[in-house]
């Protein structure tokens, strides 16, 4: 009986040992299992990773799609085994593109059956029938042997979308069964969406940088375009059609270019050269029909130094050589009126030199005619010099005033007193309207220059009739007006704000009534040293001109 | 008498150039605008004439072009007198057809007397 108990022990006691050790041996197992998967897991993990990595490195900064989708394709080696690996891409032109790399021998049939495959997985995709009629095929890698039986088994298909947008197909295919499961479909598809990703964030990053630029080039004042090696007009921008006069709602073409230079330049062969010899060309003034254009010719490459074409930039400079022309136009008319007085001092002296060592003896009126010709032709100068150096004054901001109290009647009185006798001559009547008196705080000599300035010119040009000089007061603008009225030769409308500018005056003014036109520039800056205004106003030419200055009353 | 005709706007200068012919024997005639000079020259028939460039109602090339399309005043020599000294209105004189061009500024009055013989003499020569 104890017998019997001890075995019954002894057996339960084996029962607990040996069910203790399957236990633990199956918990090992389980456990070895699971850390044999984690490290599958793992090794693909990194894989992926690399793979991830290897493509971006190679695909840089490409955004060739035919590199990009090389470059995926090729990389799938590291991944998975298949026969053949290989993409299909739908080009614009309707062209189809088909690679196929050969990793382990295969027969043509199971080329045409990979790439039936991916046109039926094309046209699904793209819900339209593709045909194998425009492809352009390519297969690489090792030979093909139509003795070997084998098909296509295992498959599959992997799309690639870059910026929302299929680009292209790509294929792996296998002889064997069963080889590519959900697990490696899922990795291949996550590894071709990340770089699809990454070359799509890269595209919309050089986008709007490409948006930037062109928005540049399109809101410059310069006219530019790009022309290809083939001569055709690639890029322009609006201002080409308002530099070259292209009032044409139609796309212009590098005919209208060329046409529109009228042979001024042979546009055409400036490119050449400068594609040619790789450097800029400019020809700095082109003169159109009512413009000057500076143009400037780069030859355009890409990043590899390959020729692309030429760039060419229209740069108006009209306003640039027409102010030149001016500013020469002023110092030649300098010149001149500063020659004159100097000429009859010279003759003069000359000749009164002769006259006192003639041996005849000198005839006193005749010494004193020339005396009065120098001191004339001196003044003249004189006035000339101090005009010049008001002018510098007041474009450097110089100008200082002597400001006092003085009744500005009297100063009016005085200047047309002055130049009464000159008025007489050409039988012209000054008339002055103002009350009897006017005290105002001002620069007695410098509002008697612009005064006499006025009363000069009005006289100058003004054959017949009359003067009339008023003075208003204005109360409510805080304000006197003085103005000198004339019926004389008047002033076209276009010219009324240029006569008081230093190099437009000139242009407008009446070559043939002598005088350098700075009187009204000195006036102005005068009259605004004051905290006034000048300015004037005509009906038109021969029709008299009126010309005002406002004082500020304090 | 030697007549001259004395182009030129500019009194006081005119005044000398005249005051200098007659004092070498010659003929003034002074006109002090374009309009006054061609009218001027039909009238008097000058031997010669001294020109200036910038004056009222009428340029002194306007007036070169003038007088050499009337076969009256075609052959009168003219000196061309003036201070402008750009090469643009240079050519433009020598175009119309002045004899010689003198910068005002740059003669003296002796020399312009001068080259007013020199010319008469050249173009007797010639005729």
């Amino acid at each position: 009986m104890i017998i019997n108990i001890l075995l019954i022990i002894d057996f339960v006691m084996l029962a607990v040992v040996v069910t203790g050790y399957i236990y633990t041996s199956v918990k090992e197992r389980r456990f070895l299992r699971q850390e044999a998967g984690q490290s599958l897991e793992l090794q693909q993990k990194v894989y992926q990773t690399q793979v991830l990595k290897e493509i971006s490195e190679r695909i840089g900064y490409s955004l060739d799609t035919n590199k990009i989708v090389e470059i995926i394709t090729s990389s799938l080696g590291n991944l998975l085994e298949y026969d053949t690996v290989a993409y299909m891409m739908l080009e614009e032109s309707g062209k189809i593109i088909f690679k196929c790399h050969v990793e382990r021998t295969v027969n043509h049939e199971f080329i045409e059956q990979v790439k039936e495959k991916m046109l039926l997985s094309y046209s699904a995709i793209l819900n339209r029938e593709i045909k194998s009629a425009n492809l352009d095929e390519s297969v690489t890698g090792n030979i093909l042997d139509d003795n070997l039986k084998v098909g296509v088994v295992s498959f599959f298909n992997l799309p690639v979308v870059i910026s929302g947008k299929l680009v292209a197909l790509i294929n792996v295919a296998s002889g064997e069964a069963g080889r590519y499961g959900e697990e490696q479909a899922s990795i291949l598809y996550t590894i071709t969406n990340q770089a699809a990703m990454a070359v799509s964030k890269l595209q919309a990053v050089l986008d709007s940088e490409k948006g930037k630029l062109s928005a540049i080039i399109y809101s410059l004042a310069d006219g530019v375009i790009m022309v290809g090696l083939d001569n055709r007009l690639l890029v322009y921008n609006p201002a080409v059609r308002s530099i070259l006069g292209l009032n044409t709602d139609q796309e212009i073409s590098m005919f209208d270019i060329v046409d529109s230079l009228a042979g001024k330049v042979d546009l055409r062969t400036k490119i050449d050269q400068a594609i040619a010899k790789d450097q800029l060309l400019s020809v700095p003034e082109v003169v159109l029909k009512d413009r000057a254009l500076e143009i400037t010719v780069s030859p355009v490459k890409n990043s590899d130094g390959e020729k692309l074409g030429a760039s060419v930039v229209f740069h108006d400079v009209t306003s640039e050589k027409s102010l030149e022309k001016l500013r020469q136009e002023f110092t030649a008319m300098m010149v001149h009126e500063l020659r004159a007085p100097l000429t009859a001092v010279r003759w003069s002296s000359e000749s009164l030199i002769k006259n006192l060592s003639a041996a005849q003896g000198v005839e006193p009126g005749k010494v004193k005619d020339t005396v009065m010709t120098i001191e004339t032709a001196s003044n003249n100068m004189l006035e000339l010099v101090n005009d010049l150096l008001d002018v510098a004054k007041i474009e450097a901001g110089k100008f200082e005033l002597n400001l006092q109290e003085y009744d500005l009647v009297e100063v009016i009185n005085e200047q047309v007193k002055v130049f009464k006798s000159q008025a007489e001559v050409k039988h012209l009547a000054i008339s002055i309207t103002a009350p009897p008196k006017y005290i105002l705080k001002f620069d007695r000599v410098r509002v008697s220059q612009v005064l006499g300035n006025l009363l000069s010119n009005a006289i100058k040009y003004t054959d017949s009739g009359q003067i009339e000089v008023n003075l208003n007061i204005n109360a409510a603008d805080k304000r006197v007006v003085v103005s000198v009225k004339d019926t004389g030769i008047g002033v076209a409308r276009e010219d009324l704000n240029e006569l008081f500018s230093k190099f437009k005056q000139l242009k407008s003014s009446d070559r043939s009534r002598k005088g350098t036109g700075l009187g009204l520039v000195v006036s102005k800056g005068i009259v605004e040293a004051h905290g006034g205004k000048i300015w004037a106003e005509s009906a038109g030419e021969n029709l008299g001109s009126t010309f005002y200055f406002s004082l500020p009353i304090q | 008498m030697t007549k001259v005709l004395v182009a030129e706007d500019d009194k006081l200068i005119s005044g000398s150039l005249c005051d200098a012919l007659k004092a070498a024997g010659f003929e003034p005639h002074p006109a002090y605008d374009g309009e006054e000079t061609v009218a001027k020259t039909k009238e008097v028939k000058p031997d010669i004439m001294l020109l200036d460039i910038m004056m009222p109602k009428l340029d002194g090339i306007s007036v070169l072009w003038e007088l050499k399309a009337d076969p009256d005043t075609a052959k009168i020599p003219v000196v061309v007198l003036t201070n402008i000294g750009d090469v643009e209105t240079i050519s433009k004189i020598v175009e119309a057809g002045a004899v010689d061009y003198l910068l005002k500024s740059d003669q003296s009055i002796d020399e312009i007397v001068q080259k007013v013989r020199d010319v008469l003499q050249r173009t007797v020569h010639l005729a």
